[in-house]
């Protein structure tokens, strides 16, 4: 059954290539920017090296506080942090680390620019990151304020051309530091490992910042399991009415949440950023897309429309044997869901230049699209909508021509 | 004959409300960027107030609270950093200021009138920043020493600024506002003061070239007396022939000065370069994704135009044997399609004259807005006609005789 409809529908594809041709490009070019912009969100949110563990990651990203008259909205302080969000049940180990800072350095009068981030030890042991040479910072490193340094494949490109970096120094900030580890580059929308320097946060020269509620702080916690956030939220939830504050005139309200970076995005783009709502932002992103989906079902709905008429024949002997409206529905929408996954299929292998083309432009640093089955499974959920929406109306039409008519020729 | 074409069109309006819609869609989508394009370029040929060639930008990131342990005084005072900077050969100017042009953060204000509330945006320079940034003074004069003892807050404003608050009237020496503004805070400030107005600058357009001309208003900020902290960031005019060397000096000297601060050292010309990309990708993704779609629309189009076309050959080839001539199909095909695009244009007018009465994009002037429409709507005319160019060609090439013992 499926294979004679697959056959009809490869015939009629090759009567009319122009038609074909218009349908295959709308459809194709529709997928491209839908798994193109899939590619970018799963760039920043799905789980990739450094990032292997996300689905038992939580952060606490960003913190609120509130008085009378004033609000200040931001990242956390070390203060912060080190007292309310240490010895969480359930998490396994927990990091607490500087937001990455855009810094010079120079080599031989040129200017490198580079983004240091201050972490402790158990940062290394919650990210995966790839070491090229050497090896993480310790936690030894970071109660002895030891001056040592990894950095990424970039900056060893920069500093020491290529040859290997363990041993040697660098000067960022004013500060040298030994570097102990080279690891691969570690893309910039990956915005909570990203860095190309990394270092001990007790060699910040900032003296106070260990007391601060605010400051340029965030922390990961690793819990055991993803079952276990909603534990984890409710206990950090239940330490926040007890927050000392220095001056309770200026600031007596804390908000904060250990969240996920999806959660975190949709507290920022919240009204006033106390509560974060990720389904609202789901929401909005999958309404956006169905914004953009509508002209080219449209268009694809007017094409098949207009060729009901090529089909009138074939529908009247269907017809005329006995097949229902429902048979025929059924036929027409599987052959417009051929029709969308072969252009889905195009589509595929026409995004794929395109994210190597963004990745060499430069336009985000560092950026590597992997290409994994999420992406693949998108597209395909998709073209399978696409061919769904698109192939219903004329299908319906289709089949109800009227057979005596419809074996005529057809009127209107 | 327009009452006739809405007949036929009427006949077919199952098969044409389809095509209208698309119409709509489309005209809605290309109405959204072209209006983005036509205000970017209206605000780009706007003058832009100050000159961005030769002038480096130090960012001063003052962690800590650089205070004295007794509270006499900043650690690192504005005078310090001055005297540091221009010790060197290669700068021929030196200016601080609260935000720098084309960077990320900007302050706003906003102040009383006559009831009515005004938004500005404002920035604290120094007495030198006019002559190092090339600003163009039309009225009265740039801050300088003799506002050290000014019991007002001295203020320059810009030309925008003083027609909204001042009409036509001479805003020199006019106090600002009709109340004093509502305390700041800053708790170690002195208190608030009236504004005064004592110049007015032609412009200064702190975010650029792309970003709409706004009110804009400068306070003074001091650098002569030891307690004066130093500004967030310099501008530095470099003589002719500096190269990128100079900033490693300079930022070498800097560090010393204040070993736990950080300094970031940029031309004003990568800025510039930086916040055109930021301004323009979005942009440019948003065109090539409209580009797609309205030629996807066009190709639609020109298919079913086409389709309906041999649809009709009996109704065309019995007006042939009638004895319309090739030109009169001609028009009755493209006439249709003018109609039906009116329709799918019409309903889309509707839905954006809402949003000036709605107030959803005050931003935007009326006439970047008219013009705008006028162009949307000039375009899609346009290629509706060119799909329509195909079909009716098609059209007048029926022969009478063929079409009428079709069946």
């Amino acid at each position: 059954m499926l294979k004679n409809y697959l056959k009809i529908a490869f015939k009629v594809f090759l009567r009319r290539k122009f038609f074909t041709f218009i349908s295959l490009f709308a459809i194709s070019l529709t997928l491209v920017v839908l798994m193109v912009a899939t590619a970018l969100f799963d760039h920043v949110f799905g789980a990739q090296a450094p990032e292997t563990k996300l689905d038992r990651t939580l952060g606490i990203y960003m913190l609120q506080l509130r008085g009378e008259h004033s609000q200040m909205t931001g990242t956390p302080g070390y203060g912060f942090l080190d007292r309310y969000a240490r010895r969480l049940p359930q998490v396994e180990k927990m990091s607490i680390f500087e937001q990455f800072n855009y810094k010079d350095a120079y080599r031989n009068g040129e200017k490198i620019k580079l983004f240091l981030k201050r972490t402790d030890g158990e940062f290394w042991e919650i990210f995966d990151f790839k070491f090229l040479e050497g090896g993480p910072l310790t936690a030894e490193d970071e109660q002895r304020a030891n001056f040592v340094a990894v950095i990424n494949e970039a900056t060893r490109q920069k500093f020491f051309d290529q040859e290997p970096a363990v041993g040697k120094t660098i000067e960022v900030d004013g500060q040298r530091f030994r570097v102990i580890g080279v690891v691969a580059n570690v893309p910039l929308l990956r915005l909570i490992p990203f860095a190309d320097v990394w270092v001990p946060t007790s060699t910040s020269n900032v003296k106070d910042y260990r007391t601060s509620l605010h400051g340029p702080y965030q922390a990961v916690l690793l819990a055991r399991s993803q079952a276990d956030f909603p534990a984890i939220k409710a206990e950090f939830a239940s330490r926040l009415p007890g927050v000392e504050f220095p001056d309770p005139r200026e600031f007596n309200q804390a908000f904060s949440g250990a969240e996920t970076l999806f959660e975190f995005v949709s507290r920022m783009l919240s009204n006033d950023q106390r509560e974060n709502h990720p389904t609202r932002l789901l929401a909005a992103l999958v309404g956006l897309i169905i914004l953009f989906m509508v002209l080219p079902t449209v268009n694809l709905i007017n094409i098949n429309v207009s060729r009901i008429m090529e089909r009138a024949s074939e529908i009247g002997v269907r017809k005329a044997f006995g097949a229902s409206s429902w048979t025929l529905v059924g036929q027409f929408v599987v052959e417009n869901v051929v029709l969308t996954l072969l252009g889905g299929l195009i589509g595929l292998l026409l995004s794929l230049p395109i994210l190597r083309l963004i990745e060499q432009s430069g336009l985000i640093p560092y950026a590597e699209f992997h290409f994994n089955h999420r992406i693949f499974l998108y597209g395909l959920v998709t073209a399978v909508f696409f061919g769904l929406f698109s192939g219903v109306y004329p299908a319906w039409k289709m089949s109800r021509l009227h057979p005596v008519e419809a074996l005529r020729g057809g009127v209107r | 004959m327009i009452k006739h074409l809405l007949k036929m069109v009427w006949n077919r309006k199952r098969t044409n409300f389809f095509i209208i819609l698309e119409i709509f869609i489309s005209f809605l989508v290309l109405f959204a960027v072209i209006m983005s394009g036509v205000y970017y370029t209206d605000n780009y040929r706007q003058p832009l107030g100050f000159n961005y060639e030769q002038i480096w930008d130090v960012n001063i990131h003052q962690q800590g609270n650089n205070t004295r342990a007794d509270k006499s005084g900043p650690l690192v005072s504005a005078k310090q950093v001055f005297l540091a900077v221009q010790e060197f050969d290669e700068v021929a100017g030196l200016a601080g200021i609260g935000h720098a042009p084309y960077g990320g953060s900007r302050s706003t204000g906003a102040v009383t009138v006559n009831g009515r509330e005004i938004l500005y945006g404002f920035n604290r320079a120094t007495d030198s920043f006019k002559d190092v940034l090339g600003l163009e003074v039309r009225r009265g004069r740039w801050f300088s020493p003799e506002d050290d003892a000014a019991n007002y807050r001295p203020v320059v404003i810009n030309q925008k600024f003083s027609r909204e608050v001042f009409g036509d009237e001479d805003p020199l020496g006019k106090l600002l506002g009709d109340s004093p503004p509502a305390p700041r805070r800053a708790p170690e400030g002195p208190r608030e003061r009236e504004m005064r107005v004592i110049g007015v600058i032609s412009d200064f357009r702190q975010h650029g070239e792309f970003a709409a001309p706004e009110n804009f208003l400068f306070e003074r900020q001091s650098v002569n007396l030891p307690q004066d902290r130093p500004p967030a960031e310099l501008l530095i005019k470099v003589r002719p022939g500096t190269t990128a060397a100079f900033e490693e000096k300079l930022g070498r000297r800097l560090q010393t000065l204040a070993q736990d601060w950080s300094f970031e050292i940029e031309p004003l010309s990568n800025m510039r370069e930086s916040s055109f990309k930021a301004h323009l990708a979005p942009l440019l993704a948003a065109g090539l994704v409209a580009g797609f779609l309205i030629i996807m629309v066009a190709l639609g189009l020109t298919g079913v135009l086409w389709q309906n076309v041999t649809q009709r050959t009996q109704e065309i080839g019995l007006r042939r044997a009638a004895g319309a001539t090739t030109q009169k199909i001609h028009t009755q095909i493209l006439g249709e399609l003018l109609v039906i695009a009116s329709f799918g244009l019409l309903t889309g007018v509707l839905v954006i004259v809402q949003f000036p009465l709605l107030d959803l994009i005050g931003f935007i002037s009326s006439k970047v807005y008219l013009y705008s429409l006028l162009l949307s709507l000039a375009l899609i005319y346009l290629l509706t006609m060119i799909c329509g160019l195909y079909p009716s060609r098609l059209a007048t090439k029926v022969q009478p005789a063929e079409a009428l013992h079709y069946e």
